[in-house]
């Protein structure tokens, strides 16, 4: 009997709705202070609106204790001794209010957002997940230390009616539980400027004397209704936590992008790369609690005169690993570093699946990709970008035609078949203008630079020539030959004859 | 009676003073080596290349320095295995590479001699020797050859022993053959193996292409062979390489 009871009280809980509501008030502020850790315990205003007429739109608990306001001006907010003026980014609060809601993504897949003018507010469908996460209380908590760990300051609430849960995270800061039936005596208290009333229904309801939820729910619902319209039998049932609501979750689409403008613009790579660590960590962060990791980043610098600089990145493997990362756009930026001061960074992200490498105990040795990226970064910054690489030949006779690769320690298919010892070339790079005597059309002297080379045989001649329908076209006459100087030092290179222009080069070499 | 065992230990104990362990070999210790792909230089090394260790190869111009350096390249990558070519005179040619065998797609290869846009101006010396020390750590290459080929030895005899002894401790832990052409040696005592190249003796002064050449070779330095107190030279072999086109022909 008891068990039966345990069963149907189960179904019970499991069936009622829960909701969760994220309250951050002063987003603007929140947003800037996100990334600028060493301003938070500083009094800090958000100014907002044309530059001759900006007001005061956001501030931190500081500022309120200074004495500054919302609706202050610029001139009055400068008055205030101590008292730091960001100007407000809308790219940037976009882009913390994304990191608010990939939090909250953490603890419930069905998100609806209800911001209400400069707050950033979501509510989460959590109904069922007291396995997951424990009590609502615990779930609250773990969710504010996962906001508080990506640097906001937000309050909770949590109810089984959808507004009744937003309204408590409006009026009451830290974590609130509206208990099932108690959401009346809950709400009761809280001031009626939480409802959506104009200022003619306020000012009513102040001749009225009615200032509290409470006393908003107390009066007869006929005579409201009669007084001010259909609207008031919606007042009263969210005063009394009643009122209906038709969830509409938001779709998530996973963007790990990351925006940070500077209030002046920034010269040293050192001072950006101080900023782009904690924008890397936040998008690791995000990618990995999706079980991902980065795969590429982009990296956009607004410089000043409008111009752009742009860096990416392309890790040998998809990466958590935020040293590494931020290794590789040191190395990149000090590579290519931006011709003037930077006004803003933003750092997009490309996901990838977390790299599982299964290692033979019998395969050869080859080096770690993440190792090898960051050396190769090195390398490059040491000899210059397109000079590190795997030579790749390419599919024409014009004499030695590659390119440069980007090398990857990646073990072929199949093990080759070793060749026979073959005499190598050591390439003159640029060839080296000579001058050459013929006899019956065939070198027997060649001189480079002051020294003269008698040729003891002379094979040739080879040619080769191509694309004469453009201007790319060659026309070459090759002769390997043997030589030796006055001291009898001997020499075996590769003479080269350019039949278009009539010039002999030393272009290699047999060594 | 008297075992052979008891009457060995009687004579040592004796002799202990002037000969310590004097009937019982000196245990030796057995170096990992890899072959180059040339039989007359395999012999000449006892097997090939040390593992983990430095090798040079000095000589002068059209010696073959190159040719032996990349069949060495060719046997590491046939094994699937992944090489470096540090290219301090940016001399290397990827034509005669693939000739010689060498997957490409295996190999990475460094240019030196370019500037990069860096503070600080690096002669294509300083950047070799900084590319092949970054290789070095970073570990996972079966063969790294550093190419001073082309570099004045009075130039590359500046580079301090010290930077030797690194490479040498790093190819150690990361079990990589460091290979060193050059016109001289310069490595000193953090070599392994010193091979002097003489340059090539002509095979077909009257053919009507050039087929080959061959190249002398003599063992300078071995460091982990036992001291051979009879020889006057040192080892010397003369090896050959054809061209890649005498044998398509051949073939």
């Amino acid at each position: 009997m008891d068990s039966k009871h345990a069963v149907g009280d189960g179904a019970k809980r499991m069936s009622r709705e829960l909701y969760l509501s994220i309250h951050a008030a002063e987003f603007p502020a929140q947003a800037l202070l996100r990334l600028r850790p060493e301003l938070r315990a500083q009094p800090v205003a958000v100014m907002d609106g044309p530059a001759l007429q900006q007001t005061i739109c956001s501030l931190n608990r500081h500022a309120v204790q200074l004495g500054a306001a919302r609706g202050m001006t610029r001139l009055e907010a400068e008055a205030i001794a101590g008292l730091q003026l960001i100007v407000r980014s809308k790219a940037e609060e976009a882009s913390a209010r994304a990191v608010l809601e990939e939090c909250a993504a953490q603890f419930s897949p069905r998100i609806e957002e209800v911001s209400l003018g400069t707050a950033c507010a979501f509510v989460l469908d959590v109904a069922g997940s007291e396995r997951l996460f424990g009590p609502a209380d615990a779930l609250a908590a773990q969710l504010r230390r996962a906001a508080g760990g990506a640097g906001f300051r937000i309050s909770i609430a949590v109810g089984e009616n959808f507004h009744a849960a937003r309204i408590k995270a409006v009026a009451t800061p830290g974590i609130s539980i509206v208990a099932a039936g108690e959401e009346a005596r809950t709400l009761g208290k809280l001031p009626l400027a939480l409802l959506d009333l104009d200022a003619d229904q306020s000012e009513t309801f102040a001749m009225w004397g009615i200032r509290t939820l409470g006393q908003l729910a107390a009066l007869p619902e006929v005579e409201l209704v009669t007084r001010f319209g259909p609207a008031a039998s919606r007042w009263r049932a969210l005063a009394i936590g009643t009122a209906a609501h038709s969830f509409q979750p938001i779709e998530q689409a996973l963007e790990l992008s990351e925006f940070c403008e500077f209030e002046s613009p920034v010269e040293e790579i050192d001072s950006l790369l101080f900023v782009a660590a904690r924008m890397i960590d936040s998008l690791v962060a995000r990618a990995s609690a999706r079980s991902l990791a980065v795969a590429s980043i982009s990296v956009e610098m607004r410089l000043e005169g409008s111009k752009t600089h742009r860096v990416a990145l392309h890790p040998a493997i998809p990466s958590s690993d935020r040293k590494f990362l931020l290794k590789l756009l040191q190395l990149e930026a000090a590579a290519h570093p931006p011709q003037a001061a930077v006004r803003s960074l933003t750092i997009e992200a490309g996901s990838g699946q977390i790299s599982k490498v299964q290692l033979g105990l019998f395969a050869p040795q080859t080096p770690e990709p993440s190792h090898l990226d960051v050396t190769l970064a090195r390398i490059r910054a040491i000899v210059g970008h397109d000079r590190v690489g795997s030579p790749l030949l390419e599919d024409t006779h014009r004499p030695h035609s590659y390119r440069m690769e980007a090398f990857h320690a990646e073990q072929p298919d199949g093990r080759l078949a070793p060749h026979a010892a073959r005499i190598a070339l050591r390439r003159v790079r640029p060839p080296r203008q000579i001058q050459v005597t013929l006899r019956d059309d065939k070198p027997t002297t060649f001189r480079d630079g002051g020294e003269l080379y008698s040729i003891a045989a002379a094979y040739g001649p080879w040619r080769s020539s191509g694309c004469w329908w453009s201007l790319g076209a060659w026309d070459a006459e090759e002769w390997d030959v043997l030589a030796a100087d006055r001291n009898g030092v001997a020499l075996s290179c590769l003479l080269v004859r350019d039949r278009l222009r009539d010039s002999w080069q030393l272009e290699a070499f047999f060594d | 009676m008297v075992t052979a065992s008891a009457l060995r230990l009687k004579i040592e104990q004796t002799l202990e003073g002037r000969f310590p362990a004097a009937l019982t070999p000196a245990p030796r210790t057995i170096r990992e080596v890899t072959a180059t792909g040339i039989a007359a230089v395999d012999k000449l090394l006892d097997g090939g290349f040390p593992v983990a260790a430095i090798s040079e190869i000095a000589g002068p111009s059209c010696s073959g320095r190159t040719s032996l350096a990349l069949a060495f390249v060719a046997a590491r990558t046939a094994e699937e295995r992944v090489c470096a070519w540090v290219d301090a005179d940016d001399a290397f040619d990827p034509e005669s590479a693939a000739a010689s065998g060498v997957e490409l797609g295996q190999l990475l290869w460094v240019r030196c001699g370019c500037n990069a846009k860096h503070e600080k101006n690096w002669t294509r010396l300083e950047q070799a020797v900084r590319s092949t020390d970054l290789l070095m750590q970073t570990g996972g290459f079966a063969a790294i050859v550093l190419d001073l080929a082309g570099i004045d030895p009075a130039q590359a005899m500046r580079i301090p022993l010290a930077t030797w002894f690194r490479f040498r401790q790093a190819a150690d832990r990361t079990r990589t053959s460091l290979l060193v052409l050059g016109q001289a040696s310069y490595a000193q005592s953090s070599a392994a193996v010193v091979l002097n190249t003489e340059p090539m003796r002509l095979e077909s002064l009257g053919g009507t292409v050039l087929d080959g050449g061959a190249f002398a070779i003599s063992r300078r330095r071995q460091r982990f062979q036992p001291q051979m107190i009879n020889a006057r030279k040192p080892p010397a072999s003369t090896w050959t390489a054809n061209t890649q086109w005498a044998m398509e022909r051949s073939a």
